[in-house]
């Protein structure tokens, strides 16, 4: 797809696409199955937050609920400190890896079972 | 400090910002290059460009000065910035690369098809990219204060002129280029002193005692629960209504990309983050009276100096006011280029002449704000940007792109309640605060239930007037979220 010219009429022409009318309504199975699609991409976008806040406050709590971690120095800075400062970046890059792979599943899923059709 | 060695650094970035964006204009021709680089742009490129774009003086000179001033409580603010993308990958990314539209206000049109909503979301854009320009001005003005001597405007000055002659003259793909490279440039500006600054840094006597220095109750155990929930709530969520930050996801060639693109922005601002964080760690130790002096923020430039004298600690101060201004100009371009493009689509019919006009609008306006006010702490203002961001824009962008209910009443009743709501907590909120002390932090960080509550006027509203549903909802939706091959 490429669009031309950004006016405001254009933009907002080609962002409604040619499908008005036939794929949203027309096919029945095929808007059953992209429900779905938006349903699961939904519902795997909530899981990984979910997790990711999760992790992120026990990893915390972990680290506010052990006060042996202020008192050992690294480097003449606290653990605690090192921890916190470090720890939580692991953490998101590991969950968006883990997500891109299952949402671009999902949609690998969706087009095998379109072009079953 | 040498004054000369940072003319030279602020005056190399400037010309290679501007040489960069002339070559990209050669190259850009069409109206469609202008805004959104032909959406041919790679992964990497895009990348290092959203994080060039994002890094701002609130990353490269805020955060160490925050942990300095208020410790651990410090370390949140990167964290947030980080996981922001995070959101942003899990809930936006690739269903907006898919909308089609160039811009947020174009989204809202298309999603909702209503003038009105169009006309909402553009004023929030307008408000919010001022408001985020004004702090890197005033970054500018501390560095250029604390570097060269001159007055504080000089600096403020300098990037909004350099700012709106490079957007105004190359548009988005020159922007592209220059914003990668500014990327590696902030980057390398602030890895390279923070690496040797660690090797000397055994040899130098600390001004404070390590336990004095990095005390429990300024360490992670003293955390305030509802200032840290509400602050990550408007540094996760704020990121994903930024409006320069969303532009650029539309020059992904398709919304796979995009979500490639949006983990490698992780990683590299992941990588990144460590170095303003040691710089703010190494602050609490050799640089403690900055503090006091209220120039905490201007920690990155100064410390270089103080642990190397002589010829050794310039070279590594040029880099570091390098990479600042590189931070000030790239974050304000940024904005200025989105801005430019909603204000001339709205109100001067999208032509390239009006993109120009609009962008020298949009670089002095903030600058007449700038001038009039004082620095707060460069973090803690663009947190608050955040926050008004995370209660107005995001809101209707997360049911826009996965609740087939939203109606357009409900998508502006929520905008507006959420302005209404955060706008009143950041601007009255210390007068407010001085009758009633008990409710400061809530008016301080109001992310935590100025975001709920827009969120549920938006879904109430949206079910009273359920038979407004747009009628191409469906078929929005289905383009949203369907993969492109498949169309």
């Amino acid at each position: 797809m490429r669009v031309t010219a950004p006016s405001t009429g254009a933009a907002a022409a080609s962002a409604r696409p040619s499908t008005t009318g036939d794929a949203a309504k027309g096919s029945e199975p095929e808007s059953v199955y992209v429900r779905s699609l938006i349903r699961s991409q939904l519902r795997l976008g909530i899981t990984y937050a979910a997790g990711f806040v999760v992790a992120t406050a026990l990893f915390v709590l972990a680290i506010v609920l052990s006060p042996v971690l202020d008192a050992s120095f690294v480097f003449g800075v606290p653990l605690s400190w090192l921890l916190l400062a470090v720890g939580v970046y692991p953490l998101a890059i590991t969950v968006a890896v883990l997500y891109a792979r299952a949402a671009a599943r999902n949609e690998e899923r969706y087009r095998a079972l379109t072009e079953a059709e | 400090m040498n004054a000369a060695i940072s003319y030279a650094a602020i005056a190399a970035v400037a010309l290679a910002s501007a040489l960069i964006g002339f070559y990209g204009l050669r190259v850009s021709r069409t109206t469609s290059d202008f805004y959104v680089a032909s959406r041919t742009v790679r992964p990497w490129w895009n990348a290092s460009a959203i994080g060039g774009e994002y890094l701002s003086a609130a990353s490269f000179l805020g955060i160490a000065g925050l942990i300095l001033t208020s410790g651990a409580g410090g370390l949140w603010f990167p964290i947030g910035y980080t996981a922001g993308y995070l959101m942003l990958l899990l809930f936006v990314a690739a269903p907006l690369r898919r909308s089609g539209a160039y811009t947020i206000p174009d989204f809202t049109e298309a999603r909702l098809e209503s003038r009105t909503a169009r006309l909402v979301t553009s004023t929030l854009v307008i408000v919010i990219g001022w408001f985020y320009i004004v702090p890197q001005l005033q970054g500018a003005a501390l560095a250029v204060r604390i570097t060269t001597g001159l007055p504080s405007w000089a600096g403020s000055l300098a990037v909004a002129v350099i700012v709106a002659v490079v957007v105004a003259a190359g548009g988005m793909r020159s922007i592209t280029f220059v914003q990668a490279f500014q990327f590696w440039l902030k980057l390398t500006a602030i890895a390279v002193p923070v690496i040797v600054l660690l090797i000397l840094v055994g040899g130098v006597e600390p001004s404070l005692e390590a336990a004095d220095a990095f005390p429990p109750t300024a360490g992670p155990g003293d955390l305030d629960p509802y200032r840290t929930v509400s602050l990550m709530v408007a540094l996760l969520l704020g990121t994903l209504g930024l409006p320069h930050v969303l532009v650029r996801f539309y020059t992904n060639p398709d919304g796979d990309a995009a979500r490639r693109t949006t983990v490698i922005v992780l990683v590299l601002l992941s990588v990144f983050y460590l170095f303003p964080t040691i710089f703010g760690l190494l602050g609490r130790a050799f640089a403690p009276d900055l503090v006091a002096s209220g120039d905490a923020d201007a920690l990155v430039l100064v410390l270089p100096d103080r642990l190397l004298p002589g010829w050794g600690g310039d070279v590594l101060t040029a880099l570091v006011i390098a990479g600042a201004f590189a931070a000030f100009l790239s974050t304000s371009s940024g904005l200025v280029v989105s801005l430019a493009g909603v204000i001339s689509q709205d109100l001067l019919g999208g032509s390239v002449r009006g993109f120009r006009i609009a962008a020298v609008l949009s670089s002095f306006v903030p600058l007449i704000v700038a001038l009039a006010t004082e620095s707060t702490g460069l973090a803690g203002s663009v947190g608050l940007v955040f926050a008004f961001t995370a209660s107005t824009l995001c809101p209707m962008l997360l049911l826009g792109i996965w609740w087939r209910g939203l109606t357009p009443r409900g998508a502006v009743s929520g905008m507006l309640t959420g302005a209404v709501l955060s706008g009143a907590a950041i601007l009255g909120g210390g007068a407010i605060a001085a009758a009633a002390p008990g409710i400061r932090p809530f008016l301080e960080q109001p992310a935590a239930w100025t975001v709920p509550l827009a969120l549920l006027v938006t879904v109430l509203v949206s079910r009273v007037d359920r038979r407004r549903r747009p009628r191409g909802t469906d078929a929005f939706l289905a383009r949203l979220h369907t993969p492109e091959r498949v169309r």
